[in-house]
């Protein structure tokens, strides 16, 4: 299978869904994609682009969700979730209206252009917002499923969509069960050291075990949280006791999964060591490729493999 | 209701006002006496589409009250018209049903409302859902002019006319007044009507507290099936009705004593 962008993945389902259920509607805050155009000559009238105006995004969102719609607001990452904080707090999370943010921009997906467009706080943000669901792509199984999911609970999601072309994770269980308990065991020795991550990142980690099993022999749990929230701690559990080490990565300054999986080993009494990798509580100015951006930060494969290792090697 | 009967209902609603305030020990008194006549006007004088057995009923028209720190006076004339008993008033922040600033769960609230700023945006999105559905509904949306400083606003203002939503009526409270003191000397809003017509609006200037002046730009509104959207901006009295507390931003919020309350509630059972 070859590899797919996201953004595809995700505007071609919408697509499919939007042809037979006359409710869904596109605001775009002048932003684009290639699969987001046949949205926009199919159905001219659902999809709006509303300029650079994010708060009046939301709040016609919310309008139209009011009104029976199910709407689906598109832009980069730093615009519509810091920058309309408050509005999809109150405008759509305190009224569990079906609007649902689509998220382009995740980490240093927007690896030129700085700070300003980075999405390293979005995630610790929108978790704050009672009742909000947080969904990462990682891949176009998950990335399509997302769409379904939103268009059946008709509850408020943040979902990110990668602009990467990414290949499908190979997961061991089905996508119904996947999406379901809002993670996917992609290797499961079921003891030593478990790797954790999120979206792009996770295809880093799946390279790291496959050529850590082959050089040296390791066999490391890995695991995709695609749903950063709600958590589900029963199934979580289920998935981590067994280990002694969990190493959790994030693109983000600071780990939401890390934070809610320490909360989980905290609250049950686990004996399980966990460390945590993020890009920490620092600006990173430089523009370059998403590469050159983790290999600047904490996020460097070559940092990671090493701290596997050592890890690894203490543990066994 | 004719206007002498609406005149009335206001009087009526001021003092369910007055008593709900002094019960709850502070409230936006100021600013709920200032927009009395529109709500009565839209509610008791036959504008609005609306069904009190039936809050969700489907064809109603909507009404946000964005400036939601006044939500007393909607929650008066709510009560008024059997949406929830009136008992709920004299329970305003204590405990009960009603809190200082609207949401959904009280019956014939249509959407949360506090944040200023937010409210004419959320009526955008309803009436460009009802014009993309082809229904006749109207939506209604009451903002401060105080509010009128924040830029989702004037996001929503843009949109909503280069969308030529005829089905949506922005109305301001311009009573000219904020926490601190005068509009015009802490940051000026003038010339306002000007700038609600450079964004592409329908404004129609009235008295707020005059019925003739509401009937007639609920008309001017309603008679349009195309082209713009409606701005009333409402020139009003902050603290209408209690000589005291008329044009004194003191009275945008806070407690009041039982010796004003005998006197406001004397004043406004004279008229």
């Amino acid at each position: 299978m070859s590899k797919v962008d996201m953004r595809d993945a995700f505007f071609e389902r919408l697509v499919e869904v939007a042809r037979k259920d006359e409710r869904v509607i596109v605001l775009s805050a002048d932003h684009g994609a290639f699969a987001l155009e046949k949205f926009q000559e199919e159905m001219p009238d659902r999809y709006i682009n509303m300029g650079i105006a994010e708060q009046n995004m939301v709040g016609v969102a919310a309008g139209l969700a009011a009104s029976g719609k199910i709407v689906f607001i598109y832009g980069i990452t730093p615009f519509v979730s810091l920058r309309v904080l408050e509005h999809l707090t109150i405008d759509v999370a305190a009224m569990q209206l079906p609007v649902n943010v689509i998220s382009v921009g995740a980490g240093f997906t927007y690896s030129t252009d700085g700070p300003t467009h980075q999405g390293l706080q979005d995630v610790a943000a929108i978790s704050t917002i009672p009742g909000m669901t947080i969904l990462n792509s990682s891949d176009p199984i998950n990335t399509r499923a997302f769409v379904d999911l939103a268009i059946k609970t008709e509850k408020p999601h943040y979902i990110r969509i990668e602009k990467e072309k990414l290949l499908p994770l190979k997961r061991l269980e089905s996508v119904q069960t996947v999406i379901g308990k809002g993670f996917s065991v992609l290797a499961e020795p079921k003891k030593g050291v478990l790797l954790i991550s999120t979206g792009y990142l996770i295809h880093q980690f799946v390279e790291i075990g496959e050529a850590l099993c082959k050089d040296y022999d390791f066999n490391l749990g890995i695991i995709d949280i695609h749903q950063l929230k709600p958590i589900y701690e029963i199934e979580i559990m289920r998935a981590i006791a067994n280990y002694s080490i969990i190493m959790i990565f994030e693109e983000a300054y600071s780990s939401l999964i890390g934070s809610e999986i320490s909360k989980i080993i905290t609250k049950n009494n686990l004996s399980i060591k966990t460390i945590i990798v993020d890009t920490g509580d620092s600006f990173n100015f430089m523009g370059g490729s998403r590469d050159q951006m983790y290999e600047s930060s904490e996020i460097s494969m070559l940092k990671n493999m090493e701290l596997v290792i050592e890890v690894f090697k203490e543990n066994s | 209701m004719d206007p002498s009967q609406l005149g009335d209902k206001s009087r009526e609603i001021r003092i369910e006002i007055l008593k709900a305030v002094h019960a709850a020990g502070k409230g936006h008194i100021g600013g709920a006496f200032s927009i009395v006549e529109i709500l009565v006007s839209l509610y008791h004088g036959g504008i609005l589409k609306f069904d009190a057995k039936n809050p969700k009923w489907k064809d109603r028209d909507r009404f946000i009250l964005s400036k939601g720190h006044t939500g007393i006076a909607l929650y008066a004339v709510l009560a008024d018209l059997g949406y929830f008993p009136k008992e709920e008033l004299n329970m305003l922040n204590q405990g009960g049903l009603l809190g200082e600033h609207p949401d959904p769960r009280i019956p014939g609230i249509e959407v949360i409302s506090g944040s200023l700023g937010h409210g004419l945006s959320i009526g955008t999105g309803m009436a460009l859902a009802d014009k993309m559905d082809k229904t006749s509904r109207k939506t209604y949306v009451l903002m401060g002019d105080g509010e009128c400083y924040e830029g989702s606003v004037w996001e929503a203002a843009m949109f909503a006319a280069h969308h030529k939503l005829h089905n949506l009526c922005g109305i301001v409270d311009r009573n000219k007044l904020i926490t601190h003191g005068s509009t015009e000397s802490i940051n000026r809003l003038e010339p306002f009507r000007d700038k609600w017509e450079a964004f592409g609006w329908e404004v129609i200037e009235i008295n707020a507290h005059d019925f003739n002046d509401l009937e007639k730009a609920w008309g001017t509104f309603s008679a349009k099936d195309e082209g713009k959207p409606s701005m009333i901006i409402a020139n009003s009295v902050k603290g209408k009705g209690v000589s005291f507390m008329e044009n004194k931003a003191i009275w945008h919020h806070g407690g009041i004593d039982d010796a004003k309350f005998k006197l406001a509630f004397a004043e406004l059972e004279a008229k």
